[in-house]
């Protein structure tokens, strides 16, 4: 009960403090945290998917890379508005996360993370070859059109273009929580068996999980293009797939707004690391084995609670 | 009301080689309370999931009301009328007593209307059925604790309570007071008798006196096997029952 | 013989001995899982690791035979303290570890790319001898990586059937608490399994690096392969892993003839899906109980 009252306070807190930053920061930290925005909305996405129905899923670069290129590719080939290729986006994002839940969710934990994530090295491969779909490692530029007569080339109107997804999207999110189907998904969390025991079908709530938080990964895929400009089959990179734990971990599984800080401590160390380190992604790794030691017991608390 | 609730004919539960549950038949009655009792291994858990969906039986059929449910899964025969507690205690270990309650009541009454965007402790339905509940198990002052802060036997009529919460016509409960000191078995029992005459029950006990107290009838399982099946009465007197497992027994 | 059916047979041999290797590698991540409960997501890096070091080595030692003994050796001194020391600690949750491993994983491709390069190298054949096959000449090494792999496979399935400590890993696989219970020390059945595993991953390495591309990334193929066959095989059976890893690569291996590495990649993958929705715990997996 505390906690949930100091989660809320924190992203309301953040919330503002955020509407009020896009004026005040100088264009090198505005970009930044335009990024954080974006990641953010992949990282709650995420949280529906690890905190509140404990799958660990090593799939979701693709839902990322779905989002990316359904936006890309509509507004290059089809020549779609800014908001019709979000759209497609979503369409695609909720059309991959269906399909892959299909064959993923009722698959036992390990069985789970390990096909999630072949499919997803599978997706990769598949991009990097069909370069004259995607264009491959060099990726797809365009110019992306304006949104009700506003380009998003004029930084202030990228920033709050994006903040407004991620303040949707965290309303969204939270009153779904607050639902009857947030609730179900947390007792599927505790204790999938019991749950079924009281008449809920287990593979049908964790696929609604799954699909949800495919959406919100494409999502946060086609803003992360339109601010980018850019798509590449990079995008469908393993590495997306593990950012999202990582931030979900740092920042609190289950807390929907606590991975946000996971988000912004990942991308200042990435963004100042990286400046000075070529080897970024060993710390990285080293960073992955520290937070899970620091986080020990909050995390095994977490894990161990679970039937 | 009259007539078979519950209809388990022929189940047998095969493992591998081993038969841990062979060629069961019973039959409860609306309003009745049965005993299941056999020592352990004896096959009465396992009975208890080939029932509710936890298993697949081998052969043999289950009927609910008249219906076939056979090999459906737990949600669908859950929704269908009938209700289970576990052996070991299982609830949900990082919601509040009300909330685990709320998940089971909410079963019932989902709606796609209410289920996606509406605030779940507005649904004023939910919440006072929830309360009640809490109410009649006696776990109304403790509706804001975590079950995993409960006692071992509160965690026991939370189980309960959660088993109610979905308006089973048939209630089953495996070893309810199992573990559970004397005092709190003794409220456990209590809330059997009072559920006794709501609903029927199908109990799992080791306790004879418990047993005795509240059951109707009576089937005796021994390896898998019904060694007898029938009142408290015909069951003190049948000898097999009394070499194999109890010793001596007399009705109240 | 018609010079088509004599190609198919070529693709067909290299699929096996790819196989073979596979095998190897995969039956070391499903014993891992199998008796540990860990997907280690850095078994391809050690594979890799394995190669990058008989790149070095076998010129270094002189003698292929030596480095096929000194790199497992290296592997299992690095073994040991990650089973100890890092996953240890989290034994039984499976998405901890599983995360742990990813981190090692980076790790261990950043060590390699900081000290041996991104730069994909080719190394020497270690024994330069070919073979008169219908006319055809075919490189002898990749005949003697056959007769290893199943040398090594060979010893592993003794090891694991007529020794008493595989008799514990088989126990462990089986049942873990009952092994606890039966007085089996699981902490030293954990280690070993995991320094096994490892090893097996690297003699993988050292058997490939000649008949294959040494680079800092090339765990991730061998990895994505070796898990599509512990998927399919079932997790924890080591027969499954067997039957599958040389199935699945003699037909990548032909298909290969007709469709691009990506798209024969692509193929498998559609096999292992269609295996999933009919059996979810693979092909040999057991049932839940």
């Amino acid at each position: 009960m505390e906690r949930k009252g100091i989660v809320t306070r924190f992203a309301l807190v953040s919330l503002l403090v955020l509407a009020v930053l896009g004026v005040v920061l100088p264009s090198g930290a505005r970009s930044l945290v335009v990024q954080i925005m974006i990641f953010s909305i992949f990282a709650m996405g995420y949280d529906i998917c690890l905190g509140y129905t404990n799958q660990c899923s090593l799939g979701h670069s693709m839902f990322f890379g779905a989002g990316a290129y359904g936006a890309i590719l509509s507004i290059m080939s089809f020549k779609l508005g800014l908001i019709p290729a979000l759209g497609v986006a979503l369409v695609a994002g909720f059309v991959f996360a269906f399909l892959l839940g299909l064959i993923c969710v009722r698959l036992s934990e390990a069985y789970f993370v390990i096909v999630t994530a072949i499919i997803s090295a599978v997706f990769h491969l598949l991009a990097m070859d069909m370069t004259w779909l995607t264009g491959g490692d060099d990726g797809l530029s365009t110019t992306i059109p304006p949104v009700f007569g506003l380009s998003l080339y004029n930084p202030y109107v990228n920033y709050y273009f994006v903040f407004f997804f991620l303040l949707v999207s965290y309303l969204i999110l939270r009153r779904i929580i607050g639902a009857p189907l947030g609730r179900i998904f947390i007792s599927i969390r505790e204790n999938p068996r019991r749950a079924h025991f009281l008449g809920y079908n287990i593979t049908r709530y964790k696929l609604i999980a799954f699909v949800l938080s495919g959406v919100f990964g494409a999502l946060a895929g086609a803003l992360y293009t339109m601010t980018m400009r850019y798509a590449s089959a990079d995008y469908f990179n393993f590495y997306w797939s593990v950012l999202p734990i990582v931030w979900c971990l740092i920042g609190g599984t289950g807390t929907l707004a606590g991975c946000w800080i996971g988000v912004a401590l990942m991308s200042l160390f990435q963004y100042y690391v990286s400046a000075w380190f070529t080897h970024y992604l060993l710390l990285f790794g080293i960073l992955i084995l520290i937070i899970l030691k620091v986080s020990r017991r909050g995390m095994l608390g977490y894990f161990a609670g679970r039937g | 009301m009259s007539g078979s609730l519950l209809e388990v004919t022929g189940v047998s539960m095969h493992f591998g080689g081993l038969t841990a549950v062979d060629n069961v038949t019973y039959t409860i009655r609306s309003g009745e309370v049965r005993g299941i009792i056999g020592p352990n291994g004896a096959g009465k858990t396992t009975l208890f999931n080939a029932i509710t969906g936890d298993l697949k039986p081998s052969s043999g059929k289950v009927y609910l009301k008249g219906e076939d449910i056979t090999g459906l899964s737990p949600d669908l025969i859950c929704q269908k009328g009938m209700s289970r507690t576990f052996q070991l205690t299982y609830v949900f270990p990082e919601m509040t007593v009300y909330e685990c309650v709320w998940v089971g009541v909410y079963s019932k009454a989902r709606r796609a209307s209410t289920m996606f965007f509406s605030q779940a402790d507005r649904l004023k339905d939910v919440a006072d059925k929830t309360m009640e509940l809490c109410r009649l198990v006696g776990l109304e002052e403790k509706r804001d604790e975590l079950a995993s802060n409960l006692s071992y036997g509160d965690q026991k009529v939370l189980e309960i309570a959660m088993a109610l919460s979905t308006e089973p016509a048939l209630l089953l409960l495996d070893e309810p007071t199992q573990g559970v000191g004397p005092q709190e078995a003794d409220g456990i029992v209590q809330l059997i008798e009072l559920l006794s005459q709501r609903m029927s029950i199908l109990l799992i006990e080791h306790n004879i006196d418990i047993i005795l107290r509240v059951c109707h009838n009576l089937t005796v399982l021994s390896f898998g096997r019904v060694i007898a099946d029938g009142s408290c009465e015909e069951i003190g007197r049948n000898e097999e029952v009394q070499r194999i497992y109890l010793g001596d027994i007399t009705c109240s | 013989m018609p010079e088509w059916l004599l190609n198919v047979l070529f693709l067909l041999m290299n699929g096996l001995i790819w196989g073979l290797i596979i095998a190897l590698i995969a039956l070391g991540l499903s014993l891992i899982f199998g008796v540990m409960g860990i997907v280690n997501m850095a078994h391809g890096d050690l594979y890799m690791v394995g190669a990058v070091l008989a790149f070095y080595l076998i010129p270094l030692l002189g003698s292929f035979w030596l480095a096929l003994l000194v790199v497992p050796l290296i592997i299992a001194v690095i073994a040991a303290p990650i089973e100890r020391f890092i996953l240890r600690p989290y034994e039984g949750h499976h998405a901890v570890t599983m995360i742990a491993t990813v981190g090692i994983s980076f790790i261990l491709q950043q060590a390699a790319l900081a000290t041996y390069g991104g730069i994909p190298k080719k190394m020497a054949d270690p024994w330069d001898v070919t073979f008169n096959l219908f006319g055809v000449s075919y490189p002898g090494y990749r005949l003697l990586i056959a007769g290893i792999s199943i040398v090594i496979l060979a010893a592993i399935w003794l090891f694991l059937y007529r020794t008493s400590y595989g008799v514990l890993i088989r126990a462990s696989i089986q049942d873990k608490n009952m092994a606890a219970a039966m007085g089996i020390d699981v902490n030293r059945v954990l280690i070993g399994t995991f320094v096994l595993g490892s090893v097996l991953a690297a003699i993988g390495g050292v058997l490939a690096a000649p008949i294959t591309q040494v680079f800092y990334l090339m765990g991730a193929d061998v990895a994505l392969l070796a898990f599509i066959v512990v998927i399919i095989g079932g997790l924890g059976s080591l027969g499954g892993t067997l039957v599958a890893a040389l199935s699945l690569c003699a037909i990548e291996g032909v298909m290969s003839a007709v469709l691009n590495p990506t798209l024969s990649k692509a193929a498998i993958f559609v096999v292992m899906i269609v295996i999933l929705m009919i059996r979810p715990r693979g092909l040999f997996g057991e049932a839940e109980h």
